[in-house]
Formats: structure tokens, C-alpha cells, sequence
């Protein structure tokens, strides 16, 4: 079933790549452009009618997001991610609140989390953890959370460090000056 | 009304004494799930103080601090994980990267108290409740953030190897060296197992960060000879690296190779730029060996003027003459030493104190003299028979095969010994085809040669007879010999001792060979020194040396294996720093 699913996919829509991660366990990647054409007629005509889920990894080292979509088929007890890859400087993408109206809580999230917007989905600048971020979006890699942590939080009295190389000179082997 | 109405509020009794679906309050049992991220545990004795769980977490939230009852030694700082849970988000970074697993996380969540600072604690050394649950997060053995095995270092495969004189190792290329440093936690606790103490995590931040000539910098803070210890350092570090305790220890010495290799003796000065202003201070150096050229080094840099007198041609001591070039390809050796020399050092080579120069007159005319003249003279095995053709130590052989002298070697070689000479001068005789067998007095496992040589030596088919104490040497026919020994029983000497082989009575075997070999020790040749220096000794061959390695003799100091225990080359590198402080510190004073 599933494979007469990805024949009819790859005659419709440009896939790139294909990834079979277990028999009922899909994904493929695809282009922004036709990503959300492609969940819709995922939606419509093959049976996928729930959203699992939508997330982002930054891979910032090949300067883009990458987005997945997960669809679930009730009949086929069948998941498809669909990948999408968008440029970290154009933090872009289509929304799909207008299939799944649930959509927008994962759409307003990666808004925060990531800076990525979704034009249209409703409330989508509103703060969704974060009131009063005034960082770069934490989730990015660039963001730094020790230094973050570091300025945000006073220390706590009482709290010293040992650096293990320095502590174990000072034990086993001292600089000695003869008398 | 209806019927109906007046029955149904008895109706509901009908339920009364069924169980309810709802969930009694208030809740008593409510278990975190299996792999719940709770509070930490940390097992102490497994601990090794490392410190990466403190250098990854995010939120800044563990110290390492000394606790009550560890101490600090080789391989363990002695300092304990200390969390302020007021800034832990549980994100179990620190679990995941523990490289010993001894930190790991309970299931248990509830911890009620009014007082804030008790939140601040050290797991495993306060008692806690749930130091002994058994759910909770720990890392699985297969998820590692750091890769457990080391690239694998390319030798040349012992059939090819017991063909020439070729270094059978190969070295790392740039992405090998950057992947195995990529490896490592920078933790630092093999600094303190390093008898040089070598800022081993700075250098190998150099390499991962190419940043060639500043690790070759950091190098020669603590060692002027990486390309010598590149290749033969005895590599203690790594028997104490953190990620031992799970995977491979991180390869610290082939990685100072790879740094020493990658710049050209010509571009040693641009990388290390010195200024020496020299200070017109005399100071004598007896031996060019590792631990005569690191003290001439650092004293150099001081603005000493350096005289070394060597008894040989060349400079490099036992590393030249007594490891094989296919461990140390003589041209990397004589790389350390042109540097060294290039700073203004002087050696007189082909000079033997006592013989071509007198004691004396080095003394009057030097502000201070440095004995550093090694262990070079072999042992005897004191057994009958001894005196025969055929018998010959393996010093002696080494050194001849390094000036290029014949040797020859007979169709079947017995060895004597089980430390590194012997392990080479077994190992030197195969790649001349004789086929040699090693007789040790105790096991396999209590040999002093390093572990790798007695590998390399079993790979290159090398036979191994154990527990074999010699007897006696008789003349065989056709100019052969018969080695005889018997054999011995291991003795438990108590803990922390060497158990003592005692030979079995009656128990005697014979091997007949072409040549024996015997390499089972060697001392210092103090006889260059006058009788009026009778009192530097302590003992028979032994100097008496203080731990500024000054001797009786106010002028008179000495480093290198006659003043260390280790008698390795990078304890020699390290006596010889020291030394150099240490001459410099009096001479300052005086």
C-alpha cells in the first residue's frame, strides 16, 4: 500500500529523497514550494487526516531550517514526515493552519523557539513560553545559553568552583622553590 | 411527583460499596516514570572528578569541589559534583556525557524542605533517599556523545615490519587528528599523571583548532624533545584519561607527534620566537641524553651558556642507542636536538668526561655542572658461563645496529629480560630472520617492557618462555650454546608487592641457541668521577641527590635515570626541567 502511495507522491510532487526508517515510518524531502501542496493532498486523498506533530532542527552549519511535517493514516496505521528545508536567513513557510487549525499552536512555537514564521496563522507573534523575550529565538544554535544563564541568574552565595587540572597541581605537584 | 424522583436518591446507595473509579486523595505513592529525570545520584568510588559534567551544563549549575574522605591522586582529582538546584533544568547533559557513568539520575522528584540552601548539594556524599533507586535516567551504553574508540593509527603489518628498518607507525593525517581531538573532554587529568606535566588538553585544543605552531608553543613549555616523545613516550597520560574508563583513552601521544611533525625544523623559530640575553654564566652538562638536552634547553632560555660533553658521536643518549629506528627514526631524533641546538647550546660530542676531559676542570671552570649521563651500563646475569662466545648484551646490540655496525646474527637467539631493551634487542634480531625466543624470570604480565612492544614482539612471532630464571650457560656442539634455566614458581610478596618467582628444585630445561642476548638491567658508569667525589654517593652507584636534585656538592647536580625511579624518557625531560629551575634558583641565590 504504502508503496503505491510513494509512486503516486513521486509522479506529483519533486521528491529529492526518500528514507524508509520502518515499514509504516516514512520520509521524504521536498522543496518549500510544493511541501504544502503535497500535505494537502496527502490530507485529502490518501488518508493521511491527522497532524502527529510539526517541529524544526537548525542546522546552522548548512545555514537552513528544516521542518517536519508527520501525518498519521488511521486505515494504513501509517506515519509520512514530510521534510522541508528553508534558508536560516529567510526564515519563511507557508501555513497550514488552514488544514489543521491545531496547526497554529505548533506554527506560533517555532515562531519563538526558532524565528520562523508562518504568515497568516493566527496569533502567530503573540508570545507563546517566552513574555518579554528580548533574545535571539533560544532555540537557535547561535543562541548561547550558558552565557544567557550566566547574565540572567545572580550567583548563589556560597558557591565555589575547583578547576580539576589547577586543584590537582596544587596537590600532587606545587611549584616548590628550594630555600 | 413521580415514583421515580422519591427512588433515585436511594438508587445512588446501590454504588455505595463498589470501588470507586476516582483516585483517593490525599495521593500517597506517585512514581516518577521509568527514565524520569530526577534527582541526581552519583556513585563516588567510580568518580573520577573530571569535572565535564560541570563544564557542559548549560545553566551553570554544578561546582566541583574537594569532599571529606577523597583524595587526590593519579587519575582522580579528588573533587565531587556539587548542584545548585536552583538552576538545574534537568536537561541530563551531565549524565550524558559522564565519561566514567558513575552520575546518573533517580525517579524520585519530591523533595520538600524550607531551608533554601540545602537544594545545593553533592550527590553520593550527602545521603538521600534515593540514592539506591534503581529507576531513573541513565545514559544507555550505546548513546555516547563522544566517540568511544580512537581512529585507528595505520602500522605497517608484522610480516612487512620484521623486513626493515621502516618506522612502522605511520602518524595521523590532519582530519584523523582533528577527529581523534575532537574526541577529547579536555578535562585535564592526565596533566598530573604526566611526569613532565604537559598542558596535554591545551595542545590538543591546538590541533582541533589547527592552530599548529601555538600547540607546538605549549609543547615546548613543558617538553623541548615532542617529536622523541611523539613517538616513544611511555604514554602514562593515557592509561589515566577519563574516557579509559569506558572506551579507548584519548591517543595524547600520537596526537604531540602529529603537531612536532607538522612544522619544519627550519619554521621551529617562527613559531616560537626567543629572546636570549645571556646572563655569561657557565654551566657544564654531562650526557646529551633527553634528561642533559631538556635542562640545556630551559637553561638556554634563561640566558645560560651551555657546554655538553657526550661520549658518543651523536646526541639523543639511550633513545638514540637504545631504541631501534623503526620506533625512532633517527631523523626526527636529530630534529629535537637541532633545535635545541640552535638556540646557542654547545655539545662536544665524541668526549668522555674522566677520559678526554677531566672532572676537574669541568668543575673549576663551570658555575654549575649537571650529571646527566644515564644508565648505560648493562648488567650481568652473574650465572656460569657467562663468559662465552655468543653471549653479548643488548645494549650492546642496539647500539651497534644504530652506528651501523654489523651484527651477526645466528639462525637462533635466546633473550634475557622483559623490559624494553629486551623487548627491542628480540625484536631487532627478527627483522636480521633469526628466530628468538624471550626467557623472563616472572609472567608475562609483571614484564617492565610496555605493553604495546610485548604485542608488537608476539605479532612479529617472537616466542615467549616465562618464569625461566637462568642457571647456567654450557658450551654445545658446533659452537653453539646451551642457556639453561630453571623453572620458577610465582611467591606472593603481600599486597602492593611483585610477587617473586623461586626457582623450583630440579625443574631444569635447556634451550640451545646460536647467540644469548641478556638484557635484564643496566646501572650508571660513575667512573669518570675522581675518588675525592667518594662523598656524593650515598650507596654503591648511587648519587645522593635532594629534591632540587642538588647533590653534595653545591656546584654539582644530577638528573635524567640516575636521579628518577621511572628511568623513562619523559621523567628524564621532566628531572631535567627541574634541574634547570632548580641550578638557575642557586645560582640566582648564591
Amino acid at each position: 500500500m504504502m508503496k503505491d502511495i510513494l509512486k503516486r507522491l513521486t509522479e506529483k510532487f519533486p521528491i529529492s529523497e526518500i528514507e524508509e526508517q520502518r515499514a509504516n515510518m516514512i520520509f521524504v524531502t521536498m522543496p518549500k514550494i510544493n511541501a504544502v501542496q503535497c500535505i494537502s493532498y496527502l490530507k485529502q486523498f490518501e488518508g493521511f487526516t491527522h497532524l502527529v506533530m510539526l517541529a524544526a532542527v537548525d542546522y546552522i552549519e548548512d545555514g537552513i531550517f528544516q521542518l517536519t511535517y508527520i501525518l498519521h493514516n488511521y486505515e494504513l496505521h501509517t506515519d509520512i514526515g514530510i521534510r522541508v528545508q528553508i534558508d536560516r536567513k529567510q526564515p519563511v513557510m507557508e501555513s497550514i493552519h488552514t488544514l489543521w487549525a491545531q496547526a497554529r499552536t505548533y506554527q506560533q512555537e517555532l515562531k519563538e523557539m526558532f524565528g520562523i514564521d508562518f504568515p497568516g496563522s493566527p496569533d502567530i507573534d503573540e508570545p507563546f513560553l517566552l513574555e518579554g523575550w528580548q533574545n535571539i529565538p533560544p532555540m537557535r544554535k547561535d543562541f548561547d545559553t550558558l552565557k544567557y544563564s550566566q547574565e540572567t541568574f545572580f550567583p548563589r552565595p556560597g558557591r565555589k568552583h575547583y578547576d580539576p587540572q589547577k586543584y590537582m597541581k596544587e596537590k600532587l605537584y606545587p611549584d616548590k622553590e628550594p630555600e | 411527583m413521580k415514583l421515580k424522583d422519591w427512588i433515585a436518591p436511594f438508587y445512588v446507595w446501590k454504588r455505595a460499596f463498589e470501588k470507586p473509579f476516582t483516585v483517593p486523595k490525599p495521593l500517597k505513592e506517585r512514581p516518577g516514570s521509568p527514565r524520569y529525570r530526577g534527582f541526581h545520584q552519583n556513585d563516588l568510588d567510580t568518580c573520577i572528578g573530571c569535572g565535564t559534567c560541570s563544564s557542559i551544563c548549560q545553566n551553570h549549575a554544578i561546582d566541583m569541589v574537594p569532599v571529606d574522605g577523597i583524595e587526590t591522586h593519579k587519575g582522580d582529582s579528588g573533587l565531587r559534583p556539587r548542584i545548585d538546584y536552583g538552576r538545574c533544568c534537568w536537561c541530563a547533559l551531565c549524565v550524558d556525557i559522564c565519561p566514567t557513568t558513575s552520575l546518573s539520575m533517580s525517579n524520585e522528584y519530591v523533595w520538600i524542605d524550607t531551608d533554601a540552601d540545602v537544594f545545593r548539594f553533592i550527590p553520593g556524599s550527602e545521603k538521600k533517599p534515593w540514592d539506591s533507586f534503581k529507576k531513573g535516567y541513565k545514559r544507555e551504553e550505546e548513546y555516547q556523545l563522544v566517540d568511544p574508540r580512537r581512529i585507528e593509527m595505520e602500522m605497517l603489518p608484522p610480516e612487512e615490519r620484521v623486513k626493515s628498518f621502516l618506522e612502522m607507525v605511520k602518524g595521523y593525517s590532519r582530519e584523523q587528528a582533528q577527529k581523534e581531538a575532537d574526541r577529547c573532554i579536555q578535562c585535564g587529568i592526565c596533566t598530573a599523571t604526566c611526569p613532565a606535566h604537559m598542558d596535554i588538553p591545551g595542545y590538543i585544543k591546538a590541533v582541533r583548532e589547527n592552530k599548529i605552531e601555538d600547540g607546538l608553543k605549549l609543547m615546548y613549555e613543558t617538553n623541548p624533545m615532542p617529536a622523541m616523545c611523539g613517538r616513544v613516550c611511555t604514554h602514562q597520560c593515557e592509561e589515566d584519561c577519563a574516557l579509559a574508563h569506558t572506551g579507548d583513552a584519548i591517543s595524547i601521544r600520537w596526537l604531540k607527534r602529529y603537531l612536532a611533525d607538522q612544522v619544519e625544523l627550519d619554521d621551529y623559530s617562527k613559531a616560537m620566537p626567543v629572546d636570549i640575553l645571556s646572563n655569561g654564566k657557565q654551566i657544564a652538562i654531562i650526557g646529551a641524553g633527553p634528561g642533559g638536552l631538556s635542562a640545556a634547553y630551559y637553561l638556554r632560555l634563561l640566558g645560560y651558556e651551555i657546554t655538553i660533553y657526550e661520549a658518543n658521536d651523536k646526541g639523543g643518549g639511550m633513545t638514540r642507542y637504545g631504541i631501534p629506528e623503526y620506533r625512532l627514526p633517527y631523523d626526527q631524533l636529530d630534529k629535537d636536538i637541532e633545535y635545541i641546538l640552535s638556540l646557542g647550546v654547545e655539545i662536544k660530542y665524541n668526549t668522555r668526561v674522566g677520559k678526554d676531559i677531566s672532572f676537574q676542570e669541568i668543575h673549576k671552570e663551570s658555575d654549575a655542572v649537571l650529571i646527566s649521563i644515564g644508565l648505560m651500563l648493562p648488567y650481568k646475569m652473574e650465572i656460569p658461563g657467562e663468559d662465552l662466545p655468543g653471549n653479548i648484551s643488548g645494549l650492546e646490540v642496539l647500539d651497534k645496529i644504530t652506528r651501523g655496525e654489523k651484527v651477526h646474527f645466528e639462525e637462533k637467539v635466546a633473550v634475557i629480560g622483559g623490559g624494553n631493551v629486551a623487548m627491542d634487542s628480540a625484536r631487532t634480531a627478527r627483522t636480521f630472520g633469526a628466530d628468538v625466543t624471550v626467557l623472563y624470570r616472572r609472567r608475562i604480565e609483571d614484564m617492565p617492557a610496555d605493553e604495546e612492544e610485548i604485542i608488537d614482539a608476539q605479532q612479529e612471532k617472537v616466542t615467549f618462555i616465562t618464569q625461566a630464571i637462568p642457571l647456567r650457560i654450557e658450551q654445545a656442539e658446533d659452537k653453539r650454546l646451551s642457556f639453561i634455566y630453571g623453572l620458577a614458581e610465582m611467591v606472593d610478596q603481600g599486597e602492593g608487592k611483585r610477587p617473586k618467582p623461586v626457582l623450583i628444585e630440579g625443574k631444569e630445561f635447556s634451550i640451545v641457541v646460536d647467540m644469548v642476548i641478556s638484557a635484564i638491567g643496566q646501572g650508571a658508569d660513575f667512573s669518570f668521577l675522581p675518588m675525592e667525589y667518594e662523598k656524593l654517593f650515598s650507596r654503591k652507584n648511587q648519587l645522593k641527590i635532594d629534591e632540587f636534585f642538588r647533590t653534595r656538592d653545591s656546584k654539582i647536580f644530577a638528573s635524567g635515570d640516575i636521579a628518577n625511579q621511572t628511568k623513562d624518557a619523559i621523567s628524564a625531560i621532566a628531572d631535567g626541567h627541574r634541574a634547570a629551575r632548580s641550578i638557575d634558583h642557586f645560582l640566582k641565590n648564591l
